[in-house]
């Protein structure tokens, strides 16, 4: 529990809460907080912020965070709105390395070793009702549209307001009803629909922030460890599956603000539909693109920036080749020597097409075989710390291949129990992994809390010998 | 160190966009050698924060070069695509066929190498990390190394499955539309020729990368049970003629 006067987010270990709050007007009347909130009702003070809180995915209650510039603009909207949707639920989970979920869109940031998968699905049915009936009635027509993408919309202030420490402003808004993509969207739609009526609106109550552009931006402002947004369609029909993004950034970002997105050919696929619906690439602008293409978690930053490269690769195919980043080829240059003729140049690209294909299926062969390596320390680890017993059934396969690694015996860690050890010196061929692996974790076992040289004596068979076959 | 200098040639060589991102090898042995020196626990700890922190701002990069470029990748790839669609459709009657379809060959080789070039770029880096990982646990005989390089496996920059399709991808069109007869009839040019032929751009640096892939496995003096063994390509393979050859520069 963070009792921090701002509202921040809490990039928490597991069995932490993150501190939540609205402005103080808000509690009391606020019948929507669910009672499993823990924290207190914070002043929001800061730059947006927006607390996390961690629910469990099924917690159907869900609670609000405004955020809020440094006026007391939105907190004060939130006061005064009632009606606010009880579905909107803020979380932040924190799991440990590549979790593929439901919930189509994941943010992940890390914090040396730490890592936080903010499950970004969107939707619930209860949030559509009655956000819709919201917004359309305009009972709370100040909340439903206005502060719903101002609390969205943060880089616009963010980035002018420096980040307290190393927390910054993550929404993460979960639904309980992971299929329920397309309310969300409608839900969204809307948003931006009635923003256009509400431009002026919004631009007062942001007052003193820093509205960008007049047509209010639907953001997501990343965690300064940088938060990785990764985006998965795997069908032309709208629905996002489950995706987890591979990466987590360890690092903390320099810039503020920085969103990086992951483009698949998919999503490529039903931008430039719509795209093509709008009329072309020069007609067609980034919220009509973001509106069209339907796809949660998608902010208009994204489609603004794919845009962008969409129009430049389009109107410049030639110049893609010879910009400045790239040097003229050798079939330029062919031409120039006076070797022009077709077969010439035929000629030359087969054999450029050959290097680059060599290369392509060699850096598959060594990703493939980084991938092993890394693989086996990390079961040779995990059977160190549950603390194999040595001299069981595993030595069996000892004397099977010869395939062991030559093991640098200085090089061997002075620290014994993650012995990272494994025999995976495959040839080339790939032949033997099998082996390999039975005979290896058979000897790592024998030497028990490390003494490296024994583990390493017991590993080297015959570097000589092993060299040689490798030569053959 | 001798890493760090191949490293430093193959940056030479690549594109000149990308030489800003590749990994600072140096910078992190220069941080590691000052752990080494610093022996006030303070110093120490201070000075190893340092090298996790650099190590992260570089898989930052890393990640952020990658995923850029892998956007630009994907929109060029389905422009390809299009083009040829337009070029088909108009038909072989067309005055400008066969130099559309020239251009497109040559786009298509093109890019082809840079996403090869790209992925080349992801595993140098990798390589990079994972020494430099291997060198700070046998310093300072921490366990940095394994959760690490963990974590890295499942960064963008390295999980290259989408670029990898792409590229096959690429060499399917590549076979569909321009057929592949001539390839047989590819005699072996005499040396000067195929050096001219592999010029400077993209030719060149994948050329570049595949040699220096070769040099780097050719055998190390710490060779473990982490090393890759090294590359054997058959002897009637091309590279081997390309090999002999010095990198000149034409001029």
């Amino acid at each position: 529990m963070e009792a921090k006067p701002a509202l921040s987010v809490q990039r928490s270990r597991a069995s932490q809460l993150g501190a939540f709050g609205t402005s103080g007007a808000v509690p009391p009347s606020f019948p929507f907080l669910p009672t499993s909130v823990e924290g207190t009702y914070a002043k929001c003070s800061d730059a947006l912020r927006v607390s996390l809180e961690r629910e469990s995915m099924q917690h159907p209650s869900s609670v609000v965070s405004p955020s809020s510039s440094s006026s007391g603009a939105v907190g004060h909207i939130f006061a005064s709105s009632s009606g606010i949707s009880t579905d909107l639920q803020f979380s932040s989970q924190q799991l440990e390395g590549k979790h593929p979920r439901q919930s189509p869109f994941i943010s992940q940031s890390t914090n040396s070793g730490e890592s936080v998968i903010l499950p970004y699905s969107i939707g619930s049915k209860a949030l559509q009702s009655s956000t819709s009936s919201h917004c359309n009635n305009q009972n709370n027509g100040s909340w439903c549209t206005d502060s719903l993408p101002e609390f969205l919309d943060f880089p616009a202030t963010a980035q002018s307001c420096p980040l307290d420490g190393s927390d910054s402003g993550i929404v993460s808004i979960q639904s309980e009803d992971l299929s329920k993509q397309n309310d969300w969207q409608d839900w969204a739609d809307q948003i931006i629909i009635d923003n256009d009526d509400l431009t002026s609106d919004l631009n007062d109550l942001l007052a003193g922030a820093n509205v960008a552009e007049p047509e209010p931006k639907v953001l997501i402002q990343m965690s300064k460890d940088s938060i990785n947004y990764s985006m998965l369609q795997p069908h032309a029909s709208q629905q996002l599956s489950a995706c987890a993004t591979a990466g987590q950034s360890p690092s903390s970002n320099t810039a503020p603000a920085k969103q990086r997105m992951r483009w698949t050919p998919e999503l490529h696929e039903a931008f430039v539909e719509a795209v093509n619906k709008l009329g072309g690439s020069e007609r067609a602008t980034p919220k009509g693109v973001l509106k069209l293409m339907k796809v949660e978690g998608l902010t208009i930053y994204h489609v603004k920036s794919h845009l962008q490269k969409y129009r430049t690769a389009r109107y410049k195919p030639e110049s893609e080749e010879e910009s400045s980043e790239k040097k003229l080829t050798s079939i330029e240059e062919l031409s120039s020597l006076d070797l022009k003729t077709g077969i010439e140049i035929t000629e030359a690209l087969r054999l450029q097409m050959e290097v680059q294909k060599r290369l392509h299926e060699q850096l598959e062969i060594q990703r493939n075989l980084q991938l092993r390596i890394e693989e086996q320390g990390r079961y040779l680890q995990m059977m160190f710390e549950k603390q194999y017993k040595p001299g069981t059934d595993l030595i069996k396969g000892v004397s099977s291949t010869n395939e062991y690694p030559s093991n640098e015996l200085t090089d061997a860690p002075p620290n014994s129990p993650p012995q990272e050890i494994s025999t995976l010196e495959a040839n080339n061929s790939k032949g033997g992994d099998s082996t390999n692996l039975a005979t290896t974790y058979s000897e790592t076992s024998r030497p028990v809390a490390g003494n490296p040289k024994a583990n390493d004596a017991g590993m080297v068979e015959s570097p000589s010998s092993k060299r040689t076959k490798v030569d053959e | 160190m001798k890493f760090g200098k191949r490293l430093k040639h193959q940056i030479e060589q690549s594109l000149p966009g990308w030489r800003d991102y590749f990994l600072s090898y140096k910078e992190l042995k220069k941080l590691l050698r000052s752990i080494s020196s610093a022996s006030p626990p303070l110093e120490r700890g201070k000075a190893e924060a340092d090298f996790v922190y650099l190590l992260n701002d570089e898989i930052d990069k890393f990640n952020s070069f990658f995923v850029e470029q892998e956007e630009d990748f994907i929109i060029h790839h389905k422009e390809l695509q299009q083009r040829i669609q337009k070029v088909m459709e108009n038909g072989s009657d067309q005055k400008d066929y066969k130099e559309e379809l020239a251009k497109i060959r040559k786009d298509i080789v093109n890019f082809h190498g840079e996403m090869v070039l790209l992925m080349n770029y992801s595993n140098i880096n990798y390589t990079g990390l994972a020494k430099i990982l291997k060198k700070y646990d046998k310093r300072t005989g921490g366990v940095l190394r394994l959760p690490f390089i963990q974590k890295v496996l499942e960064q963008p920059f390295f999980t290259t499955d989408l670029i990898s399709k792409l590229i096959k991808e690429c060499e399917n069109t590549l076979d569909s539309v321009f057929p592949p007869s001539e390839s047989a009839a590819g005699t072996l040019r005499g040396e000067k020729e195929t050096l001219a032929l592999a010029g400077e751009g993209i030719f060149r640096n994948t050329l570049a990368a595949l040699l220096t892939m070769q040099e780097m496995r050719r055998g190390s003096s710490t060779l473990s049970h982490f090393s890759l063994p090294p590359l054997k390509f058959p002897d009637s393979d091309i590279i081997h003629t390309l090999q002999i050859l010095p990198p000149i520069q034409i001029p």
